[in-house]
């Protein structure tokens, strides 16, 4: 007896201590908690890194609301799958509304992103890293929020202002949306930070980071669509006055990935193909026509989705000789039976990989190029057709081996230069805020429903036996600005839709 | 609707065979014995009517003097059923007693420890394995079927080796699994047996199902408890006993769905195109006109059924078990082997397992005993993922049947349909007999489970029990897709890169509890059992991944051969503490406490909310033992009784409070660079899901053959741990926070009757119902709902004041015949005739081409379940019949929008004849028009289907062969089984307790495998 009641007081003990509060304390062992990061300098970068690294994925879908939505890309129409109808389609045809899954999810990621940048720069004004660092990274970051804000205001016009990092979700319930001029307001001042510390130069080892020429840029972009010519223009010759900007002789050159981050280029998204990295560019693949076997993709059997397929109206407006068109699209292909295919694609972006799937493009953000036109466009606003204005537009033309022209009144510079914008920057995500910088809203919708018109009439790609719906292609002014998602509103519902939907 | 009558016909004809029933001064000598032989002495035997009675000696023999051949003897013995016998002009009678059909002296095992069944006082269901004994049941969930009122089993998918579905008393939880907890001799091995454990070695199986019984399992207590003791080894002689059991599987033609042949579908495609351009030309067109390709459907000779190429009519199933048990008055063992091969009745998937079992126990002193329960098992395993369209039961249904499986060659025709010619746009696929055959999906499991223990008995009273359980699993899943097979993609043929990926994983689960008890009966009236307890339990899991692509060849599949391959590796783990505490008090057996307290801590929950209490307490009133209710001869047995607990859910996953940052890398300077991004916010006040119970019951034993069972509950879930939509202005879509109620309440009914008829024949009969009414009461704001699906399929939604998972759509109206219907209705952008009538839900005058016109257009929740066993024995032929039934509710059958779909992409189910051609021509009113694919595939109500029905589920008959006395074998008996017999039902999919989805989702049927019919014969051989 006494023996067994030995054995259970030291089983009891032994079971019951042993088991103290750390047992319960389970941490993830694979991942690593907010608690016990941001605090060196080589923690915060990688969370500056982890800002950079989101931009690849709004960039990848960025071609539906600023390429494929305009007249210069349409869909490859597939008669056998019309399972994106709703969704995909919906944005080429105007038929978008607040359910649209595409819409929600671009909103939802630069939300994303931004959270993700106010808590960085939350974590980072707590910091004590040396103070260069410091201010590079928070450069870095606001020229992010800079840029997320003016899609957001480009999107869907008056937004909701969020500058910090909200901890409790309730307290995201009492933001509403802020005038577009408070947009503004909050842009400039986290530009002008950036344009202060970012670094003028990047090296080598770190080309891909963010310099003062694209954050004066961004500011370039942002002025000219507030229409404040005067400062845009300033602005844009202190991009030209920084001397390290051409452009590059042979337009082939900008899009090829074994010259990135070269003179010309001002920002562009990184990506890094042919490995297992996980940071390949897959945007190609959503522009590859359907059912080419790999004709095109040169890969036996793969198809690409048949997405931002040029239009005929685009490839019929290149100018005879101009020499972007071929690098740019190609009209049609060879299939693997030897037959030619019409169906036009982009080429621009096409370049050998070795592994399916991994392409190792980067994509452009700003160009020079870009910067030449908007400041020929900037001037033509407030001096009109000079000689100054129509240089710059002529530095773009002679490149692609075009004559110069010369001879404009203000409003035929205003349409050449949109035009050279359409061909120079082809696909590059400018035409869709090109077209509703440079247009006003009931110009805009005869221009589009004309293009409606013309496509409804000679589609670019067969559509069998299939028809259009009768809403397909009817522009209304109200789509100038994309819907609030209908998520948005059900969970918060003090939150007021855009007019029209 | 019309089937619920006819099944409720069908029933009552069943009832009326149990209802059949029967009926000098001479000395008549006689035996009295239970149906396994043993004598029972002291049993009385008395003379109907009459005062004259004896009782039986030590042997059971008795001897009584009677008045003549028409004399009845009423035969009892305690814990036995009365039985009359008329004693005709026999003069010895060999009278042999069934234990009384309520079984109230019987034990029941419960949440650590056991109870006689007449003590219990909340609601606990224990499965009669008896009466399952013959069914090919390859898991111990199979054994549930029909068997407890309250817990509804569905065998969503006839997958071998595939768990069925256990849902006890409704869906609980909208964040948490719904599944409940499985306990494997004491210890709580998860929401699943993994198929460890072979039923031959089940000794006995007990369901949880109120709070006041879960509530000592604390936070995973709320969706049910299934205990299961395995066998153990009792004195006396050394037993072996031989299981064999082999039979075939099939799928049956009733429930295959029919799809068209290839001449009726090239005539499909033929008229398809002739209506599209009549439709856009406004003429019919020339013979000349129609592509050559789909002009003469009448040249397709030869027609493939794919389907029926996939399913093997024939699959085999084995079973064998050795047992041995044997025991001395101080060690007793059970060692067991078994064998189980399963083929698929999907060729080239099949499922086996050997397992070994060893269960000993000793007694050291008079005082200490230890004992060990040691099961290790293989499983190997050849399996097809389902579920989609994309998968190979999906692709069997919609596959070009002009298309051969096989070249002229013999070679497989490697590539079927996608011509992607005009007027023939079917899409291109994998053969699906080459893709089972070609295509690996190998999964290899090795378990070890082990229970030791030590108790001691000490101060006459106190019993001290300590415990450490352990299961240790590692598996290896390996698939491989060969270059041969086109992708699943569609228009994708071969060669394609082949594709390897393997996985191995590794769990430790241990635990260990320390029981201290203590029971006494006092004065005799007042009886006492404490128990007091604490526990710990700990679960790591640790994974490696690989994949690999493109390999020089298809013969050596290892990753390193690939030319593109990834690793990855992961670690996950959780951990409990608890201290418990129960109190049994029994005044005279006639008022009965219970009373349970859980304090538990878990690693899942937030730091400062990591400790929950659970208690429980339960009341029970045995009414016929009150003064005013004992006399009544024919009324054995009235208990009320009452509870209520609380209980709680953790089937939350790992590390839900913690932030997390997730890896989101970039490139910078043409070099990799690690980058992080916060995915995730901390809760620290994340807590427990807790379920509030109530339970009311009832139970009945009369004329000591006729038992009924009645509970009522309420069971409330709130503080669930759900996901909750903030706007994603925060940076996030969702929150995790405890918020909803959801609340469950029921009624169950259970009947139990055994008779013995004749000497020669026995009647026993179960019929048990139960109606569960699920409600959600709160979600986030009266707005808020949770929704999954898509536009063009199933969707799911969950509404405050509605049940759980509701089926949402566009209400179908039926069919536009012609223009001027289309332009007096509602705008629908797009709608020719032909198109689906929707309805405009919000009057709008619009349907919008959105979810803005959807209605609730389907309830996936039966309105109530029924079962009913009936079981016969007639000398030496027993029978046995489960019938199970579900009535009142929808499923949405989401592959018909593919196998409906009209496009002439996929080859369409024979209801696709029926289909609107013209207004002259218009079909069934039903099925729409093959011209146009909008207003056609959105989710809307022509794909929800009732899924009523009444399913024979087993039937057995057996016979057991007469043995000499010292034979070599004790005990023989031969049997057949009939498995999934037949169904009755209207639903036009092959199983109507599909749900590819689960959880919150229910109601989804999207070609899942097939559930087969398994004939089974076996034989029991005792030596």
């Amino acid at each position: 007896m006494k023996f067994s009641t030995k054995i259970i007081g030291t089983m009891l003990a032994l079971f019951i201590c042993s088991c103290s509060k750390e047992f319960l304390d389970k941490k993830n062992p694979t991942q690593l908690g907010e608690e016990t990061f941001y605090n060196t300098e080589v923690q915060v970068n990688q969370a500056v890194i982890g800002i950079y690294s989101q931009l690849q994925d709004i960039i990848a879908d960025q071609w539906l609301f600023q390429e494929f939505i305009t007249d210069n890309t349409t869909v490859h129409f597939n008669e056998g799958n019309r399972g994106n109808g709703p969704n995909i389609e919906s944005i080429e045809y105007w038929q978008y509304n607040s359910n649209t899954g595409k819409i929600y999810d671009v909103y939802r990621r630069i939300y994303n992103a931004l959270g993700n940048i106010n808590t960085v720069l939350s974590k980072l004004s707590e910091t004590e890293i040396e103070a260069s660092a410091k201010s590079r990274f928070e450069g870095e970051a606001r020229f992010f929020r800079a840029y997320y804000y003016f899609l957001l205001s480009q999107y869907f016009g008056d937004a909701i202002i969020v500058e910090e990092s909200i901890q409790d979700p309730s307290e995201a319930f009492e933001y509403s949306r802020s005038p577009i001029s408070e947009i503004y307001a909050l842009i400039e001042n986290d530009l002008a930070f950036s344009i202060s510390s970012l670094p003028k130069e990047i090296s080598a080892s770190e080309a891909g980071r963010l310099s003062k020429g694209a954050a004066l840029t961004l500011q370039a972009k942002v002025s000219l669509t507030q229409k404040d010519y005067v400062k845009a223009k300033t602005v844009l010759e202190e991009v030209i006055d920084l001397g390290i900007y051409s452009l590059l002789p042979n337009y082939a050159d900008i899009f090829d990935p074994n010259n990135k981050n070269h003179r010309e280029s001002i920002f562009e998204v990184q990506f890094q193909g042919d490995n297992d990295l996980g940071e390949s560019s897959g945007f190609i693949y959503n522009f590859y026509p359907l059912f080419s076997q790999g004709a095109v993709t040169g890969f036996s059997g793969v198809d690409g989705n048949g997405w931002n397929i040029p239009t005929l109206d685009l490839i019929n407006s290149y100018e005879e000789g101009d020499l972007r068109k071929d690098v740019s699209l190609s009209e049609g292909y060879t299939n693997n039976e030897g037959t030619f295919v019409d169906v036009p694609f982009i080429k621009k972006f096409h370049h050998t990989h070795s592994v399916q799937g991994r392409p190792d493009d980067n994509w452009p953000v700003f160009r020079y190029a870009d910067v030449l036109l908007m400041l020929a466009e900037a001037i033509n606003e407030t001096s009109g057709s000079t000689n100054e204005s129509l240089g710059y537009l002529n530095q773009v033309r002679e490149r692609a081996g075009l004559d110069p022209v010369s001879g404009l009144s203000q409003d035929q510079l205003k349409d050449a230069i949109r035009h050279e914008r359409r061909i120079e920057l082809a696909f590059e995500n400018h035409r869709w805020f090109d077209l509703k910088r440079t247009f006003t809203p009931s110009e805009l919708v005869t221009f589009l429903n004309a293009h409606g018109e013309n496509e409804r009439a000679n589609p670019t790609t067969s559509r069998g036996q299939i028809g259009f719906s009768p809403g397909d292609y009817k522009f209304e002014a109200h789509e100038i600005l994309f819907p609030l998602p209908e998520r948005e509103l059900l969970v918060n519902p003090n939150l007021k839709q855009n007019e029209g939907y | 609707m019309k089937t619920k009558k006819s099944h409720l016909k069908i029933l009552l004809l069943l009832t009326l065979f149990t209802s059949v029933c029967s009926f000098g001064q001479k000395q008549i000598d006689g035996v009295v014995s239970s149906s396994d032989g043993t004598p029972l002495p002291g049993a009385n035997i008395v003379e109907k009517g009459t005062t004259n009675g004896v009782t039986a000696d030590f042997d059971g023999n008795f001897t009584i003097n009677v008045s003549n051949d028409s004399s009845v003897l009423s035969v009892s013995y305690i814990g036995f059923s009365t039985k009359e016998v008329v004693v005709n002009d026999k003069s010895s009678l060999n009278i042999v007693l069934e234990e009384n059909a309520a079984g109230l002296e019987e034990v029941v095992v419960v949440g650590y420890g056991t109870k006689r069944k007449r003590d219990i006082v909340s609601a606990v269901s224990v499965v009669d394995l008896k009466e399952v004994k013959d069914v090919p049941a390859t898991d111990a969930s199979r054994l549930l079927l029909g068997q407890a009122p309250g817990v509804i089993v569905g065998q969503t998918s006839g997958r071998p080796g595939q768990e069925l579905n256990i849902v006890v008393r409704g869906l609980s939880s909208l964040g948490a699994d719904s599944k409940p907890l499985y306990v494997i001799d004491g210890f709580p091995v998860g929401t699943s047996t993994g198929l460890s454990i072979d039923p031959a070695d089940i000794e006995s199986m007990t369901v949880l199902k109120d709070a006041a019984s879960t509530a000592i399992y604390g936070a995973r207590g709320s969706n049910g408890v299934i205990l299961i003791n395995t066998k153990q080894g009792s004195e006396g002689r050394t037993s072996v006993t031989l299981d064999v059991v082999s039979g075939l599987q099939q799928v049956p033609d009733s429930r295959r769905e029919k799809m068209l042949n290839a001449q009726e579908f090239g005539q499909f495609q033929k008229e398809s195109w002739i209506d599209k351009y009549i439709l856009n030309q406004g003429r019919e067109p020339l013979e000349s006109e129609i592509p050559l390709r789909i002009r003469t459907p009448e040249q397709y000779m030869t027609s493939t059924d794919w389907f029926d190429e996939i399913v093997n009519d024939a699959a085999l199933f084995k079973k064998y078990n050795l047992t041995i048990t044997s025991g001395s008055e101080k060690t007793k063992s059970v060692i067991s082997m078994g064998y189980l091969d399963q083929e698929g009745v999907i060729i080239k998937t099949n499922f086996e397992r050997f397992n070994l079992r060893a269960n000993v126990n000793t007694k050291i002193t008079d005082e200490i005993t230890v004992g060990l329960n040691v099961t290790g098992s293989r499983t190997n395993e050849r399996f097809i993922d389902d579920g989609s369209r994309n998968l190979v039961v999906g692709r069997a249904l919609w596959a070009d049947p002009r298309e051969p499986v096989y070249n002229p060659d013999g070679s497989f025709n490697d590539y079927i349909g996608g011509y992607g010619g005009e007027g023939d746009l079917i899409f291109g696929s994998p053969n699906p007999v080459q893709l089972l055959h070609e295509e690996k999906n190998t999964r290899h499991i090795n378990r070890l489970l082990s229970n030791a223990f030590i108790e001691f008995e000490f101060l006459k009273d106190f019993k001290f029990k300590s415990l450490v359980n352990t299961s240790l699993i590692g598996s290896r899943e390996n698939s491989f897709r060969p270059s041969t097979l086109a992708a699943n993609s569609f228009n994708s043929p071969p060669p394609r890169d082949a594709v390897l990926s393997e996985t191995y994983t590794e769990e430790v689960n241990w635990s260990t509890d320390q029981l201290l008890s203590y029971s006494k009966v006092i004065q005799e009236d007042h009886a006492l059992d404490v128990l007091l307890g604490y526990t710990a339990q700990e679960a790591t899991l640790r994974n490696i991944d690989g994949s690999g692509q493109k390999f020089p060849d298809d013969q050596v599949q290892f990753l390193q051969n690939a030319e593109v391959f990834s690793v990855e590796s992961g670690e996950s783990s959780w951990s409990l503490l608890a201290y418990f505490a129960r109190l049994n008090y029994a005044y005279k057996d006639k008022y009965l406490v219970s009373a349970t307290y859980r304090r538990e801590g878990s690693s899942r929950f937030g730091s400062e909310n990591r400790w929950g209490n659970f208690p429980s307490v339960s009341l029970g009133w045995r009414v016929s033992d009150e003064y005013f209710l004992k006399e009544i001869d024919w009324l054995n047995d009235l208990k009320l009784r009452a509870s209520f607990g609380v209980t709680g859910n953790n089937n939350i996953g790992n590390y839900r409070s913690l932030s997390t940052l997730a890896p989101e890398n970039y490139i910078l300077g043409n070099s990799f660079q690690p980058g992080k991004v916060l995915n995730s916010l901390a809760n620290p006040q994340l807590g427990w899901e807790e379920s509030d119970q109530y339970n009311y019951g009832l139970d009945l034993t009369i004329f000591n053959n006729l038992v009924f069972t009645a509970e009522y509950y309420k069971k409330t879930t709130k503080n669930m741990l759900l996901p909750v939509n903030i706007p994603v202005i925060s940076g996030f879509e969702t929150t995790f926070t405890n918020i909803g109620k959801v609340q469950n309440t029921g009624l169950e009914f259970a009947l139990g009757y055994r008779k013995q008829i004749t000497d020669n024949l026995r009647l026993r009969g179960n019929f048990n119902i139960s109606f569960n009414d699920n409600k959600v009461l709160e979600i986030n704001g009266d707005n808020d709902e949770i929704r999954n699906g898509g536009f063009y399929s199933t969707n799911n939604v969950s509404q405050v004041g509605r049940p759980i998972g509701m089926l949402h759509g566009f209400r179908n109206l039926g069919v536009f015949r012609t223009e001027e219907q289309i332009n007096s209705s509602p705008t629908q952008d797009g709608a020719i005739p032909g198109s689906f009538i929707y309805f405009d839900a919000n009057g709008d005058g619009e349907i919008s081409y959105d979810t803005t016109d959807w209605v609730e257009i389907g309830n996936p929740h039966p309105e109530y379940v029924w079962s009913f066993t009936l079981g016969a024995d007639y000398k030496a032929f027993d029978f046995n019949a489960v019938l199970t039934g579900a009535e009142n509710y929808d499923v949405y059958r989401n592959i018909e929008s593919t196998t409906l779909n009209l496009d002439g992409v996929f080859n369409v189910d024979v209801r696709a004849k029926e289909r609107f051609r013209s207004a002259d021509n218009p079909g069934n009113g039903i099925v729409p028009t093959s011209n146009f694919w909008k207003w056609e595939r959105e989710s809307n109500s022509f794909y929800v289907h009732d899924a009523s029905h009444m399913w024979i589920r087993s039937v057995s008959l057996g016979y057991t062969l007469p043995l000499d006395e010292g034979a070599l074998l004790s005990n023989a008996r031969i049997y057949i089984n009939a498995d999934n017999l037949y169904l009755f039902s209207d639903f036009p999919g092959g199983n109507p307790q599909v749900s590819t989805a689960g959880g919150i989702n229910p109601g989804r049927d999207d070609s899942a495998y097939p559930v087969p019919r398994t004939i089974t014969l076996g034989a029991t051989l005792s030596f």
